[in-house]
C-alpha cells in the first residue's frame, strides 16, 4: 500500500517513514510542507497521505488546509492527520468535508506501530478514525441541564465511544468480547435514546455521533 | 445707648449713695468693667452673629450694672439690685467655660451653670424673704421689699452658705478649665490662652479679695481696683481672640497671592498650614479610581479615626471629594476660616489632586509591572520544575530501559519485550505531560485559529458546563487575545475549583473598538482580587493593556468577572 508522509520535522518524518516501511507500507514520498505535499499527492496518488497539522510557513493549521485541498481534488486519497493536541473541533472539520477515508490521531500514537498501521489501513479502506482521547473529551464533557447520555448504560457508553472512534460493529464486538448481534442491539438502543437516525455506513455513523456529541 | 444710659444711671446712683459699706469712690473703674463687657460683646455679636459669646458678654455687662441698683434710695430698686447682685458672675463663668464657640461642652459644664443660676436666683430670693436689709446687709440702706419675716440668723446663714457654695462652684469651674487645658492641643491652647489667663487672674483676684475681706481689709481699696481692672480685661481678651480670627482670615488674601505665583515645588500643604495656623496640617487627595485617599506623592493615606487629637475635613467639589484636610481640632471651632481657605485654594487643590492621582497611578503601575515580572519569573520556575519532575525524569527512565534492552538483546531477546513496553508507556506519559505543559505556556489554538475558537475549545474542556457567546469580528491583537484567553481560563478554573459552581456563562464581543468580556458563574461567590491570587495577576495583565478588570462576587450569589480592553 502506497503512502506519503508530510511533516516539517525531519526526525519525525524519517522515523515515521521507517516505521511504516517496517509495517509493510510502501513510502511513495516525503514532504516537509503543504505545497510539497500537494505536488507529491498529485504525482504519486497514494492510498493514504499522513499529514502533520502544523507546518511552515505559519505553523498553525497548514495540514488541515492541505487536507481540504486533497479531499476536493483527489477524493480517493485517504487522509490521516496527526496533531499535537486533542482538538475535537479540528476533527469535526475534517469529517464534515466528507468522512470517508479520514483520520485524526494524536501524534504520540506513532509509538504503537500496530495501532498506527491498523489506522492507516482503515483510512485506506474508506473508514473514519478518531483518536480515543478526542472521543473521550467529547463524551465526557459537562453538559448544560439535562444530559441524554445519562440514560445510557456504561456498556452503551463504551459502544458509543468506540463508534465515535470510527470502529465497525465487528471491531467493537471484538473489543468488548461480545457478539456482533449484541453490538447491533446496543447501537439501536443508543440511536433511539439519542433520537438519531440510523446511518447505513460506518463513517457516516461516526459523523452523526460526533456531531451529536459536539452539539450538546 | 442703653448701656451708656445704664452706666450713667449707675454712676449717678454711686455718687449719690450715702450709706455704708458699698461701692464708693471706685465707681469710675466699676463703670469701666460694665462698658468693657457691653462694648466688647456688641462688637463680637456683630462680627459673629451666630456665636453666643457676644450676647453673653452684653448680658454680663448689664447684669454688672444691675449691681449698682443696690446704691439706690428707692426701696424696690434697691431690692432688685440686691436680688440681681451676683447674676453677672454666672455670665462670667459662662463666657470662660464656653469660649471660644459660645457653646457649653459636656454635662458637667451645664450642671455647673445651672447650679450657679439657682444659687444667684432662687437661693437669693429665698434669703431675701427673711432678710432685714439694715440689720444684715448695710446700715442706712432702704428696706427690702421682699421681706416677709425677720430672721437675722437664718438670713446670715443663707448668705454664708451662698458664699461657700459660690466659692466651691468657682473651684469646680477652675478644675474643669484645668482639665480642658491639659487635654487641649497646642493650637487650641493658643487660641483660648488670653481668655483663660484673664479669667484665671479674675478668679485669683477674687480669692484674694475674699481673703482680704476676711482678714479685715489690710490691703484696702487697692485690691478692689486691681480686681476691677482684671475683670474688665476678660471681655477685652475675648474680643482680641475673636478679632485675631478675623485677622487669620486676612491670611487668605496672603494664601491667594502665594498660590498665584507658586512655582511647582512650593508646597500647597505648607501654604495651607500657614493660612490656617496649624503647622501639623496634613493633606490627602481623593483617588477616585481606587476609592481611597493618597498623599501628594501618590502613596496611600489612611484617614485618622476622629479621636479628638486630629480632625478630618473633606473638601468637595460638585459633590465629589477633592481632598481631605487632617487638622487640629481647634480649627473645627473655626469652620468659617477652614471653609474660606478651602474655597480660596479650591482650584489649586483640584490641580494638586489630579497630579496626586497621576502619581498614584504611576505607583500602581510600578507595582503591577513588578508583579507581572514576578509572575513571569514564578511561571518560569513552575515550568522548569514541571519539566524536571515530569518529562525529564520519565525520559531518563526510558533511557535506562533502552540501555537494559540493549544489554539483553544479544543473549535473551524475549526478556526485553516487557521492558520495551514499560518504556513506551513512560514515553506516552511524558508526551501527555509535555502537551499539557506547552498548552499552559501558550495555547496553540490562539495562534492557529484566534480567540473565538480558543474560547470554544476552553469551554468544551472546562470542568463545568459553559455557555459561550462569542461575537468576535475576525482576529484581535495577539496580546488582547492572550489576555482574554487567560482570564477565561483562570475564571473557569476558579469557578469549578473554588466557587463550586455548576454552571458558567461566557460572553465576549467587540463594541466600539473595545473588547468586552464577562464570565459569570453560579458558585458561592466571595472571590477577591487580593495580592497573590490568580485574579490579581489577570487584573494586572488586563490593565497593562490599558483595560479595566472588575470582580463582582457577593457571598452566596456567584461571581462575575468583567474585562474590557481597547483594541481599536
Amino acid at each position: 500500500m502506497r503512502v506519503v508522509v508530510a511533516d516539517d520535522a525531519v526526525l519525525l518524518r524519517e522515523g515515521l517513514a521507517r516505521l511504516l516501511a517496517e509495517a509493510g507500507f510502501e513510502i511513495a514520498g516525503l514532504a516537509s510542507d503543504a505545497d510539497e505535499l500537494l505536488v507529491l499527492v498529485e504525482q504519486t496518488r497514494p492510498a493514504v497521505a499522513i499529514v502533520d497539522i502544523r507546518m511552515p510557513p505559519t505553523h498553525t493549521d497548514e495540514g488541515l488546509q492541505a487536507a481540504r485541498v486533497i479531499r476536493a481534488r483527489w477524493p480517493e486519497v485517504g487522509i490521516l492527520v496527526l496533531s499535537q493536541h486533542v482538538r475535537a473541533s479540528y476533527a469535526l472539520e475534517l469529517l464534515a468535508g466528507g468522512s470517508a477515508g479520514i483520520g485524526y490521531l494524536l501524534k504520540e500514537r506513532v509509538s504503537d506501530l500496530r495501532e498506527l498501521a491498523a489506522s492507516v489501513e482503515r483510512v485506506a479502506q474508506g473508514d473514519s478514525v478518531l483518536d480515543p482521547l478526542v472521543v473521550e473529551q467529547l463524551v465526557g464533557r459537562p453538559r448544560h441541564g439535562h444530559d441524554p447520555l445519562e440514560h445510557l448504560t456504561d456498556r452503551e457508553r463504551e459502544v458509543l465511544a468506540l463508534m465515535a472512534e470510527g470502529r465497525s460493529n465487528r471491531a467493537i464486538a471484538e473489543r468488548l468480547f461480545v457478539t456482533e448481534h449484541t453490538v447491533e442491539k446496543h447501537v439501536k438502543h443508543i440511536f433511539a435514546t439519542l433520537r438519531l437516525p440510523l446511518s447505513p455506513d460506518d463513517h457516516r455513523r461516526v459523523l452523526a455521533v460526533v456531531s451529536y456529541l459536539n452539539a450538546q | 445707648m442703653a448701656a451708656l444710659a445704664a452706666g450713667v444711671g449707675a454712676a449717678w446712683l454711686a455718687v449719690r449713695r450715702d450709706f455704708e459699706p458699698y461701692q464708693t469712690a471706685d465707681w469710675p473703674l466699676a463703670l469701666l468693667v460694665g462698658w468693657s463687657f457691653v462694648g466688647s460683646g456688641l462688637v463680637a455679636w456683630r462680627q459673629q452673629p451666630r456665636n453666643r459669646l457676644g450676647p453673653a458678654m452684653v448680658f454680663t455687662g448689664f447684669a454688672w450694672f444691675a449691681t449698682f441698683l443696690t446704691d439706690a434710695h428707692v426701696r424696690w430698686l434697691f431690692t432688685v439690685g440686691t436680688a440681681l447682685e451676683s447674676v453677672y458672675l454666672v455670665g462670667f463663668v459662662f463666657i470662660v467655660l464656653s469660649f471660644p464657640t459660645g457653646r457649653l461642652r459636656g454635662r458637667l459644664d451645664r450642671a455647673l451653670i445651672w447650679a450657679a443660676i439657682g444659687l444667684v436666683s432662687v437661693v437669693e430670693i429665698v434669703s431675701l424673704v427673711f432678710t432685714d436689709s439694715r440689720a444684715v446687709l448695710c446700715s442706712g440702706c432702704p428696706s427690702n421689699v421682699f421681706q416677709v419675716s425677720r430672721n437675722d440668723g437664718l438670713a446670715n446663714g443663707i448668705l454664708e452658705g451662698q458664699r461657700v457654695t459660690g466659692a466651691l462652684l468657682a473651684l469646680f469651674a477652675v478644675g474643669l478649665l484645668v482639665r480642658r487645658w491639659r487635654a487641649a492641643s497646642e493650637l487650641q491652647r493658643r487660641s483660648v490662652a488670653p481668655v483663660l489667663w484673664a479669667g484665671s487672674a479674675t478668679i485669683a483676684v477674687l480669692a484674694v479679695s475674699i481673703a482680704n475681706d476676711a482678714a479685715g481689709d489690710p490691703l484696702g481699696q487697692g485690691a478692689k481696683w486691681v480686681g476691677y481692672c482684671v475683670f474688665a480685661s476678660v471681655p477685652i481678651a475675648v474680643l482680641v481672640v475673636l478679632l485675631q480670627r478675623r485677622l487669620a482670615r486676612g491670611a487668605i488674601a496672603g494664601l491667594v497671592v502665594e498660590l498665584g505665583d507658586r512655582s511647582r515645588g512650593s508646597d500647597l500643604r505648607d501654604a495651607l498650614a500657614r493660612a490656617l495656623g496649624d503647622p501639623a496640617l496634613d493633606l490627602a487627595y481623593w483617588f477616585a479610581a481606587a476609592d481611597r485617599y493618597v498623599d501628594a506623592d501618590g502613596g496611600p493615606v489612611e484617614l485618622p479615626v476622629p479621636d479628638g487629637t486630629r480632625v478630618v475635613t473633606v473638601v468637595e467639589r460638585d459633590g465629589q471629594p477633592v481632598a481631605a484636610l487632617i487638622h487640629d481640632p481647634a480649627l473645627a471651632e473655626n469652620l468659617e476660616l477652614v471653609e474660606s481657605v478651602c474655597a480660596a485654594a479650591a482650584l489649586t487643590l483640584e490641580n494638586e489632586r489630579l497630579q496626586a492621582e497621576l502619581r498614584a497611578r504611576l505607583v500602581e503601575l510600578r507595582a503591577s509591572r513588578a508583579r507581572l515580572v514576578e509572575a513571569g519569573a514564578t511561571e518560569r520556575r513552575r515550568i522548569e520544575r514541571d519539566l524536571h519532575d515530569g518529562a525529564q525524569q520519565r525520559l531518563i527512565s526510558i533511557a535506562m530501559s533502552l540501555g537494559l534492552v540493549e544489554a539483553r538483546l544479544p543473549e535473551d531477546p524475549l526478556s526485553a519485550a516487557p521492558i520495551v513496553r514499560e518504556a513506551r508507556e513512560a514515553l506516552g506519559l511524558a508526551l501527555a505531560e509535555l502537551r499539557e505543559l506547552s498548552q499552559g505556556i501558550y495555547p496553540s489554538m490562539l495562534s492557529e485559529r484566534g480567540l473565538a475558537a480558543a474560547l470554544d475549545e476552553l469551554a468544551r474542556s472546562a470542568a463545568l458546563p459553559v455557555a459561550l457567546d462569542a461575537r468576535l469580528p475576525g482576529r484581535l491583537p495577539p496580546p488582547v487575545e492572550a489576555a482574554a484567553y487567560f482570564v477565561v481560563s483562570e475564571a473557569l478554573a476558579n469557578a469549578a475549583k473554588h466557587s463550586h459552581a455548576t454552571d458558567a456563562r461566557v460572553t465576549a464581543a467587540v463594541v466600539d473598538g473595545v473588547f468586552a468580556m464577562e464570565i459569570t458563574d453560579d458558585g458561592i461567590g466571595g472571590a477577591g482580587g487580593g495580592a497573590g491570587t490568580g485574579l490579581r495577576g489577570l487584573a494586572d495583565r488586563v490593565e497593562a493593556l490599558g483595560g479595566r478588570f472588575t470582580i463582582t462576587s457577593p457571598p452566596g450569589r456567584g461571581t462575575t468577572i468583567r474585562a474590557e480592553i481597547p483594541c481599536a
